[in-house]
């Protein structure tokens, strides 16, 4: 027992020390590492509803975009009217100071990280009583819906889009936003990652299998599921919330529907990724995001107009050949590299019945 | 080995191929060539118009290269253009810009099309004071930032269509009219409409109908509903190539009559193509005709610049198109008289620049814009089967006349 937590202490402290290296290792690719960063944060806790509990939940999108629009509506609010930022498209300019600057950005991220937690729960009351199909097709309208309605109010900008502040000009050093960013989105990753380990090793798992492998049983056993479905989505929500108003910032601007509520690419792509990786698994969703974003970046610019079809193809090969993901595949090849024990004798006896 | 293991081994070698292809960068002038790098949309809702900004690009750098290409102290150099697919996606434009600077370390970048997507890159240009030259930005907030590094061949959105109101007041006797309009949900269309607002403030005329229409526009009806209730004197819409063909297909299909419309990417769409006579009589607003009396060196005037386009890629060229390729004659100007390298000279070279092209003068203003070339209005006209955009506002260039009111429904043939 003892070797693999040493085994496991020298992966983590490897893992943070080339995360905290990165940035200097390959300085051309910060911003590649900050997306990687914040889609490894986004498949881990669509896992925790599609993979954990068995929601497929095409809604964390919602957050992401809530997430977005909040931080820099807080980081411009905070120190100027809001309304006169956005009108006319953001024709109207005011700079923010360097302190401003971060202030706003951070009380920026803490309102994003709380209020798209508080609408998960309160849209869970209401919607997470839908089941299988039901809640999928429910929760990607909600996505759409949020896209359209933010595309209609003008205090964010409506359909011209949302400017959000610029870097301090006073940091002459043009590497500092880059860097800014990207500590900011791997200190998320570390923080999501140590709660959902968290999480992994708790009855509250458990629970949340239970629920995605009978429901009825769950609830026959006195485990009032519908309160544990709600915190499992705050839950998502307040790390996607976290991870939009880091993108938001990066991105530099927001538009409703290509940006912010983004179903058509990261709401899809979160799900993709997990499933990619192996859901149900804590390190199947980083693998599936690291691969995921590597074939992306790779390969997407050598097959111009063309990766559209090639993300099909791919799609199509994860379903086909890794139904259960890469984790899901190496466990059923290697399963005692998984602590699994196969008793040889039954597993014949089930072949045979077969 | 099975072939599951092949198939992986496979895939992981083919991303560490592909990662150290990634990883020789370019240089921004790499031999006898100056490395141009842009994003472009040629997947996604912009892309039908990203390919005529892309095509306009080419046949730019093509003819540079074939007449001499740029000379900068004394020796020829060729552009060369790296392009990404943007998928017409404002995030994925910030980080292509991104990459195209570090990664490929391009020192000088061409616009996307659209202004959203420019708004999202040009912030990525300035941080690393790259300079820009853009032909397909047009909202006006992009020339109020003060921005350094951007420059704009174009007229700003809020003059596309003001003109148009302006004629409808004139044709009213001077009185104001009473304005319906519908503009799509994005930073372009949008400040079309801040334009269209101005001009009703400043002739009295008052809008009846004021409709946001979703992107990736397919439906009107509502909006026509409303239009076939109340009869106004103008109806607006714009919503990009989309928006045009969908206004001109539905107003047929539901036969609303109106005594002006006025849009925006009629000729991007093909309109009169696609839709022959029905599009007869639509106003539109262009960055640019044919028809018009400029010239330059390289492609000779616009007719003829037309008729190369045509040869070269087998349609008409659109405005698009037109402005794309200003934008390359505007960059090699620029190197030329600054004569250097150096991002700043060639910046400091691109505020001072004064000259006519094939698609109208150039002159930057404070804020980056064009403000030597107006916009100007066609309207489409048809005998029989075969239309044509004619040329009618403002009247300094207008080669026709303008025809008004439009005939209802029930009297077209």
């Amino acid at each position: 027992m003892n070797a693999i937590k040493q085994k496991d202490l020298i992966l983590y402290s490897g893992l943070i020390i080339l995360g905290l290296a990165a940035p200097y290792l390959f300085s051309a690719f910060k911003v590649q590492l900050t997306y990687l960063c914040v889609l490894i944060v986004l498949a881990m806790t669509w896992n925790l509803q599609g993979g954990e509990m068995g929601y497929n939940t095409f809604g964390n999108i919602l957050f992401y975009g809530l997430g977005m629009y909040l931080t820099a509506s807080v980081q411009v609010g905070m120190f100027f009217p809001l309304a006169e930022w956005t009108e006319s498209g953001g024709e109207k300019t005011f700079v923010h100071t360097t302190a401003q600057y971060f202030q706003g950005i951070g009380v920026g991220l803490l309102v994003s990280a709380i209020i798209p937690a508080i609408i998960a729960g309160a849209i869970g009351y209401a919607i997470l009583g839908l089941r299988g199909h039901y809640f999928a097709i429910c929760t990607l309208g909600l996505g759409i819906a949020a896209g359209e309605i933010a595309g209609g109010i003008e205090i964010i900008g409506a359909g011209q889009g949302f400017t959000t502040p610029p870097f301090p000009a006073e940091i002459v050093d043009t590497e500092a936003r880059g860097k800014f960013f990207y500590f900011l989105s791997f200190a998320l990753l570390i923080g999501t990652f140590v709660f959902v380990k968290y999480i992994y090793g708790s009855r509250f798992r458990l629970i949340l299998n239970a629920i995605r492998d009978n429901e009825d049983k769950a609830e026959a056993m006195g485990i009032q599921t519908m309160k544990y479905k709600i915190v499992g989505w705050m839950v998502s929500a307040f790390f996607c919330g976290l991870a939009g108003g880091i993108m938001g910032g990066l991105i530099g601007y927001i538009d409703s529907t290509d940006v912010a509520f983004d179903g058509r690419e990261m709401g899809v792509f979160m799900v993709l990724m997990a499933i990619l990786g192996g859901k149900g698994t804590l390190w199947g969703p980083v693998i599936g995001a690291t691969l995921f974003h590597f074939f992306k970046e790779g390969l997407w610019t050598l097959i111009l107009g063309w990766q559209y079809v090639a993300l099909g193809v791919l799609i199509v090969v994860i379903v086909i050949y890794f139904p259960e993901g890469l984790m899901g595949w190496l466990r059923e090849k290697y399963p005692e590299k998984f602590g699994e024990v196969i008793d040889e004798k039954d597993r014949k006896a089930q072949v045979e019945l077969k | 080995m099975n072939k599951l293991t092949k198939l992986f081994i496979t895939f992981v070698s083919a991303i560490t191929l592909t990662l150290a292809s990634i990883s020789s960068s370019f240089a921004k002038v790499e031999g006898d060539y100056i490395v141009l790098g842009s994003a472009i949309s040629l997947t996604g809702k912009y892309s039908s118009n990203g390919v005529h900004t892309q095509n306009g690009y080419n046949m730019a750098v093509d003819r540079i290269n074939k007449m001499g290409g740029v000379e900068v102290q004394g020796k020829k150099y060729k552009f060369e253009i790296i392009y990404y697919d943007d998928e017409s996606n404002p995030k994925r434009a910030a980080q292509l810009a991104e990459r195209l600077i570090k990664q490929d370390g391009v020192h000088y970048m061409l616009g996307p099309y659209s202004s959203g997507l420019t708004k999202a890159i040009a912030p990525v240009t300035e941080k690393y004071k790259i300079p820009m030259v853009e032909a397909n930005g047009a909202s006006r907030s992009l020339f109020t930032k003060g921005y350094k590094y951007l420059f704009a061949v174009l007229s700003p959105a809020n003059q596309y269509l003001e003109v148009a109101i302006d004629l409808a007041v004139e044709k009213n006797g001077g009185k104001g009219v009473r304005i319906a309009q519908a503009f799509e949900q994005d930073a372009f269309s949008q400040d079309v409409r801040l334009g269209i607002l101005d001009a009703a403030k400043r002739t009295g005329s008052e809008i009846i109908i004021d409709d946001k229409l979703p992107k990736e526009l397919n439906d009107m009806a509502a909006t026509l509903a409303k239009v076939k209730a109340t009869k106004p004197d103008v109806l607006v819409v714009s919503g990009h190539t989309k928006g045009a063909l969908t206004a001109i297909r539905q107003i047929s299909e539901m036969k609303v009559d109106v005594p002006m419309l006025a849009m925006t990417h009629c000729d991007a769409a093909k309109l009169s193509k696609q839709h022959g006579k029905k599009s007869e009589y639509a106003l539109c607003a262009s960055q640019w005709h044919k028809n018009l009396s400029y010239k330059d060196k390289f492609f000779g005037s616009g007719k003829k610049y037309d008729a190369d386009f045509k040869k070269e890629f087998g349609y008409a060229p659109p405005y698009q198109s037109a402005e794309s390729s200003a934008a390359l004659l505007v960059f090699k100007d620029a190197f030329e008289r600054a004569n250097s390298f150096d991002r700043d000279a060639v910046r400091d070279a691109l505020v001072d620049t004064e000259m006519q092209t094939f698609y109208g003068n150039i002159k930057f203003g404070p804020g980056g814009q064009n403000v030597a070339k107006p916009m100007i209005l066609f309207q489409v006209r048809c005998k029989g089967d075969d239309c044509e955009n004619k040329v009618v506002a403002p009247t300094k260039w207008a080669s026709d006349k303008f025809y008004h009111p439009i005939p209802k429904w029930s009297e077209r043939s």
